[in-house]
């Protein structure tokens, strides 16, 4: 009989049902599922098929008469009261131990409540929304309310379901609460999205298959203004549910740092003069894999991300590769040379930070002139002449020349490679 | 979701501060009587080339960035070194759990790319190490002028 209802339901397209159901008879294996097989004594007409699952929500609405508190119930008594009635009272134990009780005494019901307590048939959807663990194939449009829905939707995707599932499935006075719901949904898009936000924020929502449908709906922009959180404007054609949103801000603070970084990488600015990199990712987001292909302009947002992000691999590795060939010559060179910088660098520091980086370098060749020889170390008698004079002597002359004169005599035994020319005068400085 | 953006800060320091530290790792290696053995270039070499890293992170902002902190601690870990560290604000873990949620497959392979190459970037999501990369690329180019000018004016010809 049980599953004579449920064929009932079949015929009322609502394939899917049939295995969800009998999941949802599962969840309730601990408490009165019985209540599914009582019901066959009412008709088994389609109607009363489609009343069954109004009523499966009704009687969770009127829980209240069953001992549990729940708070949209009138709403739903008075709307689906059929012959199968009675046996529907039991379908809701108050027993609900890991199903719906939990699911429905959940704070967002109250929120959803007020989004939608303009209608009863709003208050029907939210209450259908609320009731949790039925799991219902997905009708684009109601997954679109669905998602609007946030809240709910983080409970559970079901959710959504449930509210489309009863508003197909619901004989035809339902039906125009489809007509009507979107409708409401439209001129409650802001507090709407206001409370996604304000709950949501980061709260996992949705995959991206409700993206596409959303986006049909959702033409108009949106705007979160009162919130704490980012500020995103929803474009024209995007979605507007949070994840999409945190899934924008995201790219844009991405797309913000890859613009620094084009400016910083040479070579960069040419490849993708489009200023927002990631726009197009974001519509290939929303209109799903399968209409990836759509623009040409869109594949080159990505690949000149790609290409963007080569040319930054490019440069950090030229730079690595920079930075080891120098440390080769340094190493080729360095042994022949000695500082004792510590001092000198000491003393020099405020010489150092001033002035431009061609005086610093100058500043810098300097102190290499200023060597001090390590007699243990230096026993190779370089003694070739004073090939090349620094360029800098003239910078050093100056400053240094007062101890440079004064020890030109200890500089005997300093090194000179063959490679690298150092100023003949070495000074042993001791400050 | 975070406050809006503040504006990004990869501000790097003067050259000359890059050379301070470049020139006293340079004078501590010298220190070691086996640095400087006509032999063993490699070994020179390499610990230059540490060495060049180590006063780069140093001079770059110190453990005030990640990419520097991770290059220091790595340095130390060779040497096998206790390294302490101020204690940062968030944990990288916390850091590696959200990543998983945040992945772009298109954007992905390069991330992981960049993350392979810049020091630290295996815990940071993807804005943040584009921000690390930034300073990287600044502190690199910083490194290599200075490295560039000292083996120029050591060598002149």
């Amino acid at each position: 009989m049980d599953v004579g209802r449920v064929s009932n339901v079949a015929k009322l397209d609502m394939p899917k049902t049939i295995t969800r159901q009998r999941k949802k008879e599962s969840l309730l294996q601990n408490n009165n599922n019985s209540f599914f097989l009582k019901s066959s004594g009412s008709s088994t007409s389609a109607s009363d098929g489609g009343v069954v699952f109004m009523d499966l929500s009704g009687r969770f609405g009127a829980r209240s008469g069953d001992g549990v508190p729940f708070r949209e119930a009138t709403a739903l008594e008075s709307l689906h009261l059929g012959g199968g009635g009675e046996e529907f009272r039991q379908m809701v134990p108050p027993e609900n131990a890991g199903g719906f009780t939990a699911l429905l005494e959940l704070p967002p019901t109250q929120a959803v409540e007020l989004l939608h307590s303009s209608s009863s048939s709003a208050s029907q959807a939210t209450t259908l929304h609320s009731l949790g663990t039925l799991s219902f194939p997905s009708n684009p449009l109601l997954m679109e309310r669905a998602s609007r829905f946030s809240v709910i939707a983080t409970e559970n995707q079901q959710n959504g379901n449930v509210s489309g599932e009863t508003t197909t499935t619901s004989s035809v006075p339902s039906n125009e609460h489809i007509k009507t719901e979107p409708a409401e949904t439209e001129t409650c898009d802001q507090a709407a999205v206001e409370k996604q936000s304000n709950r949501c924020g980061k709260r996992k929502e949705l995959d991206k298959k409700v993206k596409s449908s959303t986006k049909k709906k959702s033409k108009s922009s949106e705007e979160n203004e009162k919130l704490p959180y980012v500020h995103v404007r929803a474009r024209r054609g995007q979605a507007t549910d949070s994840h999409s949103l945190a899934e924008r801000a995201r790219r844009e603070k991405i797309n913000a740092r890859m613009k620094l970084l084009q400016e910083l990488v040479p070579g960069c600015d040419k490849i993708h003069p489009k200023r927002d990199i990631f726009w197009w990712k974001d519509q290939s987001v929303l209109w799903g894999p399968s209409s990836c292909k759509l623009s040409m302009e869109r594949e080159e947002g990505i690949q000149g991300t790609a290409l963007v992000l080569d040319e930054i691999i490019n440069h950090v590795q030229s730079l690595q590769r920079q930075v080891e060939m120098l440390s080769m010559r340094l190493a080729s060179v360095n042994p022949r040379i000695d500082f004792n910088l510590d001092t000198i660098l000491a003393s020099e520091n405020g010489s150092l930070m001033d002035g431009s980086f061609s005086g610093a370098t100058m500043q810098l060749a300097w102190p290499l002139q200023v060597m001090e020889t390590e007699q243990s170390y230096h026993h190779r008698q370089l003694q070739q002449p004073p090939s090349q004079q620094w360029p800098f002597d003239g910078l050093n002359q100056p400053v240094w020349g007062r101890e440079e004169n004064q020890d030109h005599g200890n500089d005997h035994n300093n090194l000179m490679v063959g490679s690298a020319s150092l100023h003949p005068n070495q000074v042993k400085m001791e400050l | 979701m975070a406050s809006a953006d503040k504006p990004i800060n990869t501000d790097v320091p003067e050259k000359d501060v890059f050379t301070l530290h470049f020139l006293q790792s340079l004078s501590n290696l010298r220190r070691q009587n086996t640095f400087n053995s006509p032999e063993k270039t490699n070994d020179r070499v390499k610990k230059i080339k540490k060495a060049a890293y180590v006063s780069m992170a140093r001079a770059a902002g110190g453990t005030n960035r990640l990419w520097s902190r991770a290059l220091l601690r790595r340095a130390a870990k060779e040497n096998s070194k206790v390294v302490r560290f101020p204690r940062r604000k968030k944990r990288v873990t916390c850091l590696r759990r959200r990543r998983s949620n945040r992945r772009d497959p298109v954007e992905e392979e390069e991330a992981e790319r960049l993350r392979n190459l810049v020091p630290g970037g295996g815990g940071m999501e993807t804005s943040k190490l584009m921000e690390e990369t930034a300073h990287y690329i600044k502190c690199l180019s910083m490194q290599v002028k200075v490295m560039q000018c000292l083996v120029d004016g050591l060598a002149p010809k």
